[in-house]
């Protein structure tokens, strides 16, 4: 995108080619459908076409039931992030803390959290807008965050020699840089909302757009199954492609040089070490308070001393820990080829979008409906592409990771500086080097904070294949705990799955900040 | 427990769903001197729960001075929790996930029986059946991993060597049967085979309660405190499900049609709903329980059971079936 598509003059043209795009898509599902008939897989267009109309009452109600439960979520989460990342910004110690609680939180599988929600709320909206909320207030976060220091240190400094505080700073520089990342994070939120609020359905609801996409899979219903599908998809495009209009909309600037002093490197792995445990002592502490303070009933709501009990000290603590390790294992399987394909697709699609721009026209509908149809109406397909072995569920934890990462991309490929492309545009330089020199570089921050937030992404991935489509790994482990009441299980599952993502996440983290201390230092930790 | 309900309206204000609390608060204003209990389903609504539409649409339990949620179930939504917190007075299972519930601390007791028969069958196409046990050696079938323990039993009671069936996990749906991918599905008799057959896929199935497949499913569980401190409560409630379910086996038609009248945002059709009530009344009512009344059970029944629970690797003892709630309603 050069600066004048960024003042609006390429709206017409990209208009007719997201049309062209849109036409394609459609030509080709027709295609597929009709190669895949009497298989009861796929729906062809018309089919989904003439369902829709017939019951359009139906689907009207439904829509509007999760719609409102998804909004709310959307609104809510979203909130709750930015609240957050002010809190982290002006108290810069409650960061990590933060961070790391907000992450443990997201670790949390739905199949745990679902029934607890469903228990605590009742009958009602409640845990479909509390899922809904989970599923995006993390994504915003974390961009956010980086946003917020995505500020160059010359503006900075002219605050300080104002002799103005951090809240100046704060409001007047730092959450002007921070909008773009802002509306990256609304983007991918917004069909994670939807998500979140179907699958929230799938914990009793009464009605929505989850509760008849269970009723349609059984029922092989496969115009109904993708008459839902297509309408998620559509609804989340319009999401997406709405906050993408308001964000151009806003941000009419070019993005700043952002140069900033290198910090020198200091001792932080003890501090880090330090930050870490503490972080996990204030969760096991938020976790067995939160469950006194609801009197939540010990057989479904253990306490931390109830996991620790059965993976410890009970009799058959040991055949406990070697069926976790097994599950885990078949899991671990998956989830890293998944993660890194899903990374290098997401990178290197915004690349080519980049070189390529009418690509955008048919790669990001794609991409949006991918990731807001539920996994359970696309896994069929994908499994009869690839199988049920490795490949089928690697490609699924891809899809599932691909989306935040495309988007973040996508921005931060954006987010080269106006004055530094002039010079390039003055050299008459091509996109491919422009691409190599200024935009990579400007988008590495958000690649990374892409690939922190999509650690537990893969994670839930995996685990909600495990649990619909495979029937294998530490999902269905956690599924078939808790249709067998083993909550004993079902807890110490999900305290694995979360510091495995805790885990993984520092890992990610340390690699970052080695890149970043050359690209962005900007970006470090004060 | 009146504090557990005090922490859920607390929990609705603070979490911003005060619309959730709505209906409930009508409801029990409308009732003033009806007595506010829940009923936990297994599932999503349909002519599953017939028997309880019914008691709920003809005033079975309103006039027994109950007023009753009927609460959905769902993939996500298990039915242990509710009851054992007392959001549910009655939560509808099945004799294994009560048992696995009682070796974890539950302290459920089994008040009820629906269906006298289990559910569980195998599903095959006319061109490649299974008819037999014996007919699954060399297949494909297509079940949840978890289910495993399941086919164990019924190749440990028929003889057969489960290494010789090729287990594919698959989601539940007829789709992976009706494109090849499987030989057979292990399903309830009452969906996916109904799912076929409105779908125009001719299928047969293989009841494994017909080869000695004991167990029972669809029962009644209630926890010890409720029988002990509400007992009045429990025989209205189960009163209500064994008129309803009298009602429903008199006329299916029509309990397919309140189910529809009653669920319109369901996602439900009337032919479904009337065969998916056909093939379940025959597991629901036997010469026992036209002797002794719905729901009821014998000992030699709770016997087999106990003996299939062995296979599944739970050891229970005839304790957890407690007969006294449906004495006190057939009694009176």
């Amino acid at each position: 995108m050069t600066r004048a598509d960024r003042l609006g003059g390429g709206r017409f043209r990209a208009g007719i080619t997201a049309g062209v795009g849109l036409l394609i898509l459609l030509l080709l599902w027709e295609v597929l459908a009709r190669a895949l008939s009497g298989q009861f897989l796929l729906a062809a267009p018309a089919e989904v076409l003439s369902w829709l109309n017939a019951q359009r009452g139906l689907m009207t109600r439904a829509l509007i039931q999760t719609l409102a439960n998804a909004a709310a979520g959307f609104l809510a989460g979203n909130l709750v992030a930015i609240a957050l990342a002010g809190i982290a910004f002006v108290w810069p110690r409650t960061e990590r803390p933060v961070t790391g609680l907000a992450l443990l939180i997201f670790c949390l599988p739905l199949v745990a959290t679902g029934p607890i929600l469903r228990v605590l709320l009742g009958p009602g909206n409640g845990p479909q807008i509390w899922l809904a909320a989970l599923a995006v207030y993390y994504t915003t976060l974390i961009p956010l965050l980086v946003g917020l220091r995505a500020a160059p240190a010359s503006w900075l400094d002219l605050v300080r020699s104002h002799g103005r505080g951090r809240w100046a700073e704060l409001i007047h520089i730092r959450a002007r840089a921070a909008l773009p990342y802002l509306f990256a994070g609304l983007q991918i939120a917004a069909p994670a909302a939807f998500l979140g609020a179907m699958v929230g359905e799938f914990t009793g609801a009464e009605r929505g757009m989850g509760v008849l996409t269970i009723r349609f899979i059984r029922a092989m219903d496969v115009p109904a199954i993708w008459a839902l599908a297509s309408v998620a998809a559509a609804v989340s495009i319009l999401a997406y492609a709405s906050i993408g209009w308001l964000a151009r909309a806003v941000l009419t600037e070019p993005p700043p040089v952002i140069l900033a002093p290198p910090r020198a490197a200091r001792a932080r792995r003890w501090s880090g070490l330090r930050q870490m445990l503490m972080t996990g002592g204030l969760a096991l502490l938020l976790w067995w308070a939160a469950m006194q303070a609801l009197d939540l009933n010990r057989f479904f709501a253990k306490r931390p001393g109830d996991v620790f009990d059965a993976l410890f000290l009970a009799p058959d603590a040991g055949a406990m820990r070697a069926t976790l390790g097994s599950a885990l294992l078949e899991t671990a399987v998956y989830l890293l080829p998944g993660y890194l394909a899903g990374l290098a697709l997401g990178a290197g699609l915004a690349a080519l979008i980049v070189l390529v721009p009418p690509l955008a026209a048919l790669a990001m509908p794609l991409a949006v409906a991918l990731r807001s149809v539920p996994i359970v109406t696309t896994a069929p397909l994908i499994v009869l592409a690839l199988g049920r072995g490795a490949a089928g569920t690697t490609a699924l934890v891809a899809v599932m990771v691909f989306f935040p990462t495309f988007v973040a991309c996508l921005h931060g490929l954006r987010q080269a500086p106006g004055q530094i492309m002039d010079v390039f545009d003055s050299h008459a330089a091509g996109r491919l080097s422009r691409l190599i020199h200024v935009r990579i570089p400007a988008m590495l921050p958000a690649f990374f904070a892409a690939a922190r937030v999509s650690v537990p992404a893969a994670i839930l991935a995996v685990t909600v294949v495990e649990w619909l489509a495979t029937g294998r790994g530490i999902g269905s482990l956690m599924a078939l705990s808790a249709s067998i009441s083993d909550y004993d299980m079902l807890w110490a599952s999900v305290v694995v799955v979360a510091v495995l993502s805790v885990l993984c996440h520092a890992g990610v983290a340390a690699l970052e900040r080695r890149v970043l201390r050359r690209y962005a230092p900007e970006q470090e930790e004060p | 427990m009146p504090s557990i309900r005090w922490t859920r309206r607390r929990m609705l204000a603070m979490g911003g769903a005060g619309l959730a609390a709505l209906p409930l608060g009508l409801a029990t204003r409308r009732a003033r001197a009806q007595t506010p209990v829940s009923l936990q389903l297994s599932w999503l609504h349909s002519t599953q729960f017939a028997g309880s539409y019914i008691a709920q649409d003809r005033g079975f339990w309103r006039d027994a001075g109950l007023e009753v949620a009927l609460l959905q179930g769902g993939p996500n939504a298990p039915v242990e929790p509710p009851v054992v917190s007392g959001t549910a007075l009655i939560g509808i299972s099945a004799a294994d996930y009560t048992a696995a519930a009682v070796a974890e601390g539950a302290p459920f007791r089994i008040i009820g029986v629906a269906m006298q028969k289990n559910p569980f069958a195998i599903a095959s196409l006319p061109q490649n059946p299974v008819a037999t046990p014996a007919d699954l050696a060399g297949k494909r079938i297509g079940m949840a991993v978890a289910n495993t323990p399941v086919l164990q039993a019924l190749c440990t009671l028929n003889n057969l060597d489960i290494g010789t069936i090729e287990i594919v996990p698959t989601q539940y749906s007829a789709q992976p049967l009706v494109a090849g991918e499987v030989d057979c599905l292990l399903c309830w008799e009452t969906d996916l085979p109904v799912a076929m057959a409105i779908q125009g896929v001719e299928s047969q199935t293989m009841l494994l309660a017909d080869h000695g497949y004991a167990l029972h499913s669809q029962t009644y569980i209630a926890t010890e405190d409720s029988l002990t401190n509400r007992r009045a409560e429990l025989v209205a409630l189960m009163a209500g499900e064994v008129r309803g379910w009298d009602a429903c086996r008199a006329d299916p038609g029509a309990a397919a049609e309140l189910t529809l009248a009653m669920f319109p945002d369901a996602g439900l059709d009337l032919p479904t709903q009337e065969l998916q009530l056909q093939r379940q009344l025959p597991l629901m009512f036997s010469d026992l329980t036209d002797r002794n009344g719905f729901g009821s059970w014998s000992d030699e029944a709770v016997a087999a059971n106990i003996e299939t629970l062995g296979l599944l690797g739970r050891e229970v003892t005839a304790d957890l079936w407690d007969r006294s709630i449906l004495d006190e309603v057939h009694a009176g």
